[in-house]
């Protein structure tokens, strides 16, 4: 029947989903630091005797076109699709965590201005502000990472001003005040490391963005060049064998799907447990 | 609450009502009412795939072949180029005299031709049309630079038209067979004027019905009908109409033919074709187009393909049929020469020059001082690591091409930087020779497309080359008609281009088109692209 | 006043759109290349042609002066000129414009019905494993790349079962595939929001009031509970639009649709600048109009905010 009323959660940490949400995430950059070993032949040495093979004989992950193993493109293309959303993240949290920082706690005309901004960012639709922003930059996966940094970057702002509006109504930064400190100091002091929760929080939603869409524009062709392993690359590359060799596809969206999911999960979580009651 | 429910009903019903009616879902051969006259053709309409919609496609203008393909059938030329023997027959020109110094080119017309619109076909027709693609106005893209050397066109009578050249020019014959040199009717150029390519009128097979750019184009059978040339099987067209659809995306072609969205399909991806060779219910009909093969240019003058042993070293380093084999699934012959082996005037000795040899690569990399010194995999010299730019379009399986070759030069320590830019981007990289490599090919049934890339002072001189001897040998190939002696220059260049290593052929290409087994008659003219659609048709009706 | 808050809000926008015109300036004005040589290198104009085409273009004006032209020209629904095509990017997009919304359209119907289903179970069964299960599907909706769910669709319904067209426009058949794969990724936000909305609700103590008042529950809940959920919907789906536009945007590449997304990706592609421009300022507008209109219809709808305005 309905359920009026509600139940504790247990602790976040001990929850299963949050474990494999971590742990997924820890195999992927773990995969990507260590192609080099794991698959010495590299992302590029093509076979061709062994092109468009299903998984079992092409390999565990089967094998594209050019007779590469996916498994290979895949732990290799992770320093790429990971580097792309770690720097993108880098950059959005880089740019908004400031701006938001100071436009909620020193308000006024900083406020104002900033945060005029910040909803003049927030209008364009994401993807396409990322899309414009590589037009302006040019093709590459390092501009695709700035790209969708700079996309992100008015959310995180917002985020970042609401988080430090509510702890700068809390008594004790009053008092902070009343004992005489300086703003930079109870800024630094207090304000940040109790705003520092929900904004770590949404950072982990904010990774889960960056790498879809991310991973959008290299799709789409606007980012790296041929050969490159991304897995949006990836993606768009076995678009033209679906029938014959869906896996050339399948995989390297699964693990996109798997590393954004994890990332929205171990966010939802921690906005969850943070959450003020 | 009370109002979304409303609201989302109304804006069903909106979404519901905006979109046209279904059309059938089963293969489309759909009989409609028509009206008796002396020949009933069966009443067929068809639905022809092309891939990406030109910007326009006005044949006197632009230059891209899609537009060639439903056009072809909509304008007549003045002669036509049989496939089959290789020689030019009456088309709207019943005969023609070739003066002494070649220089004076007389068509005697037929007569009795009439425009869809009902303007008489005459010499004065001719004169307007090439005027039209001579006038710098125009700024035609392909069709001015096909007639040459043109200086003048001369009605001598009604029915008869000298075309004055400054000088002797032997591909002429060969560019009046194309539909860039179609008939248009003069009344409807001047009524249209510049959104003529919308409303276009010739003297074919079919009309122009209706055209909504980058969306479809319909063509109706001309049941007046009744001067094709001895080539076309029947006088009229077998079908009523034909629409042409749009399929930029190659994946979408296979599955639109396959669910019966089309009957015919051109440009189907190898692999695609490859799986419907071998169902009951498609025919692949393989086209291969004659012209300048699928090749990568090598930039000399830029270090270090400066050095003829570092380019022969590319040469001998790529395996060709590798790539023909993966890429292209063996729907393509192995390129040897920068003519596509069905062109007029291919030299086959091509074929003894570079097969596949990686030791060989790698001695001549050795004897040009080229070594992996610090051990990084990468061979260098001087300090230099030996890598080369290469500039790749998006069409054509270039971009797989491209990661193919820095795959197999890899092994030879030779590392590549792979781009894929747009085409105007294309053409500022290879004029300025910021490139060590970039590919193209070109179609064309006349062997002076060679001048195009070798001569000194051609537009798609991608390699650089600077062979006084070479451009001598063009130029004259171009001048003279007497087919042998063409012949002989044309070997002699073909080979020149091998010896010299300016460029690495990779395939000939070949347009797979598939189509319904139902449908009959498909055959392309000898320019590879163009389908003469008065002979084709759909066998049985669901 | 009603009027007040109307008129608060329509110069809000203003300023945003203002603001975001102002900043699509800015960019084209660092991106390097010559408008005037974009417009002219492929008909091999001379030097002489291509400045006399930039002082045309008002090139060579001061700063603040093609500023003040380019405001005005996009208040008139100017939008400039595509530099690969020539024609009016206005017109361009005109054309395009029906295609996406179409998309967009179906994909919100789809989306909101599934979002809403979902999140309304997901409430009401609290901390059951339906629960669980119905916040997993959400999640997983939204993290999955229309992409990637776009090319399994085409594989399963298009190439094997043969049930829907892969690819192509024209009728509903075409319409519905690409709509159910970004009204899915588009339902786990708004189930989310809708879910966290109703647990809320279902908390304030009026409700337990109405319980405790003997109020039969499934009244209470299409009553109560229900009808204020409502506006978070409406609210999601406003600004969900950003990512709604940027869906459609992926979902007709994969799809092989015509529609403004296609439009972009060649602008962009063959650095046709003015069209990137023209699409991303259409995109700021249509978001802002349709907050606008959300919030605008959150006022109307709802009693307790409007009573507050008046």
């Amino acid at each position: 029947m309905i359920e009026w009323s509600a139940q504790h959660p247990r602790p976040l940490l001990r929850q299963p989903v949050n474990l494999a949400a971590l742990a997924w995430l820890a195999l992927g950059v773990l995969g990507a630091l260590l192609a080099s070993p794991l698959a010495p032949e590299g992302p590029i040495a093509a076979d061709t005797t062994r092109s468009l093979l299903p998984p079992g004989p092409g390999g565990p992950l089967g094998t594209d076109l050019l007779g590469r193993g996916v498994l290979t493109r895949l732990l290799w293309g992770g320093r790429w699709t990971l580097g792309m959303g770690s720097l993108g993240l880098a950059i959005a949290v880089g740019l908004g965590l400031p701006t938001g920082l100071a436009a909620g706690f020193f308000g006024g005309h900083v406020e104002g201005v900033t945060m005029r901004l910040v909803d003049a960012l927030l209008a364009f639709p994401g993807l396409l502000l990322a899309m414009a922003a590589v037009a302006v930059l040019g093709p590459g996966v390092i501009s695709v990472a700035i790209a969708v940094g700079l996309a992100a970057a008015p959310a995180y702002a917002r985020v970042a001003r609401s988080a430090v509006l509510d702890v700068r109504a809390q008594p004790y930064v009053e008092a902070a005040r009343a004992l005489g400190g300086s703003e930079w100091r109870i800024l630094a002091r207090h304000v940040l490391p109790n705003a520092a929760a929900p904004l770590v929080a949404f950072a982990a939603t904010q990774l889960g963005w960056i790498l879809l869409n991310g991973a959008a524009l290299t799709f789409l062709g606007l980012g790296a060049p041929p050969g490159t392993p991304d897995w949006g690359a990836m993606l768009n590359e076995g678009r033209g064998y679906l029938r014959d060799a869906p896996w050339v596809s399948g995989f390297p969206g699964l693990a996109l799907t798997l590393t954004v999911l994890a990332a929205n999960l171990l966010g939802d979580s921690l906005q969850k447990a943070l959450r003020p009651h | 609450m009370k109002r979304l429910i409303p609201f989302l009903v109304l804006l069903s019903t909106l979404l519901a009502g905006c979109c046209d009616p279904l059309p059938p879902a089963t293969p489309t051969a759909t009989p409609l009412p028509f009206p008796s006259s002396g020949f009933t053709p069966t009443p067929i309409r068809l639905i022809y795939g092309l891939t990406l919609a030109p910007s326009g496609i006005d044949p006197h203008v632009n230059a891209s072949s899609e537009l060639g393909i439903p056009l072809t059938s909509v304008y007549d030329t003045l002669v036509y180029l049989d496939p089959e023997s290789g020689e030019f027959v009456p088309g709207l020109a019943e005969d023609w005299d070739i003066s002494e110094d070649e220089m004076a080119y007389t068509f005697y017309l037929r007569k009795g031709v009439t425009f869809h619109d009902g303007t008489p076909f005459d010499a004065e027709a001719v004169r307007f049309n090439l005027e039209r693609i001579t006038s710098p106005d125009l700024a035609s893209q392909k069709a001015r630079f096909m007639l040459g050397p043109y200086e003048r066109t001369e009605v001598v009578d009604e029915y008869t038209v000298r075309i004055h050249l400054g000088e002797p020019f032997a591909p002429l014959l060969d560019s009046l067979s194309q539909v860039y040199l179609g008939m248009a009717s003069p009344t409807a150029v001047e009524k249209w004027g510049s959104d003529y390519q919308l409303h276009q009128v010739g003297t074919g097979p079919f009309t122009f019905a209706e055209y909504v750019p980058q969306d479809y184009l319909l063509l109706r059978r001309n049941p007046d009908y009744a001067w094709g040339p001895k080539i076309y099987q029947h006088e009229t067209a077998l079908a009523e109409e034909i629409e042409f659809r749009f399929f930029a995306d190659p994946a979408t072609r296979s599955p639109a033919l396959e669910t019966g969205e089309a009957e015919i399909m051109g440009e189907i991806p190898p692999q695609d074709a490859v799986r419907l060779m071998e169902s009951e219910d498609f025919i692949i009909e393989a086209v291969p187009i004659p012209g300048v093969s699928l090749m990568f240019f090598l930039n000399t003058t830029r270090a270090p393909l400066d050095d003829v042993d570092v380019r022969q070293a590319l040469l001998y380093g790529t395996d060709r049929q590798a790539i023909v084999s993966t890429i292209f699934r063996d729907t393509s012959p192995v390129a040897y020469g920068p003519l596509a082996a069905n062109t007029f005037g291919y030299e086959p000795a091509v074929r003894d020059y570079y097969a596949y040899d990686p030791t060989q690569a790698a001695a001549l990399l050795d004897a040009a001082g080229w070594i992996d010194t610090d051990d990084d995999g990468i061979r260098d010299k001087d300090g230099e690591p030996l890598v080369l730019d290469m500039f790749l379009m998006s069409w054509g399986h270039m971009p797989e091409i491209g990661q193919l070759l820095a795959a197999q030069w890899a092994e030879l320590g030779i590392g590549v930087n792979n781009q894929v830019v747009s085409y105007p981007e294309a053409l500022e990289v290879a004029g300025e020779g910021r490139h060590h490599l970039i590919p193209f090919n070109l179609s064309g049934s006349d062997p002076d497309i060679l001048r195009k890339f070798f001569h000194s002072e051609a537009g798609f001189n991608w390699s650089k080359l600077d062979d006084a001897e070479m451009d001598n040998w063009l130029e004259v190939a171009a001048r003279t008609s007497d087919w042998e002696e063409r012949e002989a220059l044309y070997s002699q260049i073909q080979l020149r281009v091998m010896e010299r290593g300016v460029a690495i052929p990779i395939r000939d290409y070949v347009n797979l088109n598939g189509a319904s087994s139902q449908v009959e008659g498909l055959h392309f003219d000898a320019q590879g692209w163009f389908p003469w659609l008065i002979d084709v048709t759909v066998t049985e009706i669901q | 006043m009603i009027a007040r808050y109307i008129g608060r809000r329509l110069i809000q926008a203003a300023s945003v759109l203002w603001l975001a015109a102002t900043l699509a300036f800015v960019a084209m004005k660092l991106t390097p290349g010559d408008p005037a040589q974009a417009l002219l290198a492929a008909s091999g104009a001379t030097e002489t042609e291509i400045a006399e085409r930039r002082t045309q273009l008002g090139l060579d004006d001061p700063l603040p002066l093609q500023y003040a032209r380019y405001l005005w020209s996009l208040a008139q629904g100017d939008l400039g000129q595509s530099w690969l095509h020539g024609r009016s990017v206005g017109q361009m997009i005109l054309e395009q414009f029906p295609a996406t919304a179409e998309l967009a359209i179906s994909a919100i119907i789809i989306g909101t019905a599934l979002g809403l289903a979902l999140g309304v179970l997901a409430a009401l069964r609290r901390s059951t494993w339906l629960d669980t299960a119905a916040t997993a599907l959400a999640v997983i909706g939204l993290s999955t790349p229309t992409y990637w769910s776009g090319l399994l669709a085409i594989l399963l319904f298009s190439l094997h079962l043969r049930w829907l067209p892969a690819t192509g426009e024209g009728d509903p058949r075409h319409l519905l595939l690409p709509s159910l794969v970004l009204g899915c990724a588009l339902s786990g936000s708004i189930a989310r929001l809708v879910r966290a909305r109703v647990v809320e609700i279902m908390e304030e103590p009026f409700v337990q009031a109405a319980r405790a008042r003997g109020i039969p529950p499934w009244r209470v809940l299409l009553v109560h509970v229900l009808r204020p959920a409502l506006p978070t919907a409406l609210t999601v789906v406003a600004l969900q639009f950003g990512f709604l536009l940027g869906g459609a945007v992926v979902t007709e590449s994969v799809f092989a649709r015509r529609g403004l997304g296609k439009l972009a990706v060649e602008a962009i592609l063959w650095r046709d600048l003015p069209v990137v421009r023209g699409v991303i300022v259409l995109g700021a507008l249509v978001y802002v109009l349709v907050n606008l209109a959300a919030d605008l219809a959150q006022a109307w709808l709802n009693p307790r905010l409007r009573e507050e305005l008046a």
